[in-house]
């Protein structure tokens, strides 16, 4: 109720432009991590790689936690992201503080999670997947634009 | 009053077409997303991975498949009997042989010098479409000398991977698993090499009468080789019992 009401006289009218950016990269990010899911799942074959040395970090025991592939944490990871920043930019949403923090809280996690994994590749796995390091990116890209609703946060509360 | 009005209706009117913008941006990376993981999932999943025999000219000529059919020997190459065994990666049958046959022929009859063991590709694409492909990618281990460990981790893990449409991930954490480049590996299983080995090996299968796999054969003393009615390491001792004698086959107890 109090999210609706920030919006009340048209005041919050123009979208926010740092969610558009957020929904753009984690669009993104969410093919970048199905691409990989696919491959965990057999489906693709071989990894098409440029550069780096994707198949070794594919089959090392890190791409997974238990039974669970690391790249479909980052894909439901990327389609939460989406759907709140999406959510976040219709008329009624723009000034929703519960949105701005999932974003900001969501993507900061992200954030950590795939620097710990950036880690591994750099100094356990000694090895990069190119895709790895394109989602480490992207997400790290999403928690800077997501940085706007730690301002609004604070402004809606004083 | 008409000024805030007019205000408000530019800001919307802004609010809109940035909006807009923003749809058309996320469209596109929709559809370039969607496109790029289609293509890699669709017909250019294995690249140009050869998943079905090939044909090869000549090959009815005994000679040439001879030469061209080889299959892979462990054990000593001058070992007086020879267990030959035609099989399928994707063939449960042929797992459970590999699985406990094959550990105690390794034990009492190939490391006592008595035999070596060979084995020939015999992928039943009829019925297991991606046993060419597993046949093709032990032969890819073969390339980094790791043929046997990384032919026993793929029937070890049969049964993760044989009913999959594309077992390709399986057979690269197989060559990890085992140590294989899997970079070198996995452009080799990308390829179409050794398809003509694994398709020669098939024919001289048929040739030899293999209807199903595993097929095994026993064959020393000049005698044509005898095959191993129940794939038991029973029967194939009773096999190299009838072909060198009773004193032979005495020496696996």
């Amino acid at each position: 109720m109090s999210d609706e009401a920030h919006n009340m006289g048209g005041t919050a009218a123009a979208p926010p432009m740092n969610r558009m950016v957020v929904a753009v990269l984690a669009m993104g990010g969410f093919f970048v991590a199905l691409y990989l899911f696919a491959h965990n799942l057999g489906l693709t074959g071989p990894i098409v790689c440029g550069v780096g040395d994707c198949a070794t970090v594919q089959a090392s025991q890190y791409a997974k936690i238990g039974p669970i592939p690391v790249s479909l944490i980052g894909l439901l990871g990327y389609v939460v992201l989406l759907l709140l920043s999406f959510v976040g930019l219709q008329p009624n949403h723009r000034g929703s503080k519960l949105i701005g923090g999932l974003l900001l809280f969501g993507s900061l996690g992200g954030s950590l999670f795939s620097a710990y994994l950036t880690y591994l590749e750099a100094f356990v796995i000694e090895a990069w997947c190119q895709y790895c390091v394109i989602s480490a990116i992207l997400i790290t890209l999403i928690f800077l634009a997501s940085i706007p609703e730690a301002m609004r946060l604070r402004e809606g509360s004083s | 009053m008409s000024r805030s009005e007019e205000r408000r209706k530019a800001r919307e009117s802004t609010g809109g077409s940035d909006m807009t913008k923003f749809y058309i941006t996320l469209g596109v990376v929709a559809v370039l997303g969607v496109g790029a993981v289609a293509y890699s999932v669709g017909g250019a999943a294995l690249g140009a991975a050869a998943m079905e025999p090939v044909e090869i000219e000549g090959l009815e000529d005994m000679n040439l498949l001879a030469e061209m059919a080889q299959g892979v020997t462990k054990g000593d190459p001058d070992a007086p009997i020879t267990i030959v065994e035609f099989g399928d990666y994707a063939c449960p049958g042929c797992g459970g042989f590999a699985m406990s046959v094959k550990p105690q022929v390794e034990l009492m009859l190939v490391e006592t010098g008595q035999a070596k063991f060979v084995f020939y590709d015999f992928p039943l694409t009829g019925i297991h479409p991606t046993s060419f492909l597993a046949a093709r990618s032990a032969r890819c281990a073969e390339d980094q000398d790791k043929f046997w460990e990384y032919h026993d981790a793929v029937f070890r893990n049969q049964a993760s991977w044989r009913l999959e449409q594309s077992p390709m991930a399986h057979f690269l954490n197989f060559a990890a698993d085992v140590g294989l480049d899997v970079d070198d590996f996995e452009a080799c299983v990308k390829s179409d090499r050794h398809a003509e080995l694994v398709s020669a090996n098939m024919r001289l299968g048929y040739e030899l009468g293999v209807s199903g796999t595993p097929a095994v054969m026993v064959q020393g003393n000049n005698k044509p080789p005898f095959l191993v009615p129940n794939n038991s390491f029973a029967g194939i001792q009773a096999a190299i019992e009838q072909i060198m004698g009773p004193a032979e086959a005495g020496g696996a107890n």
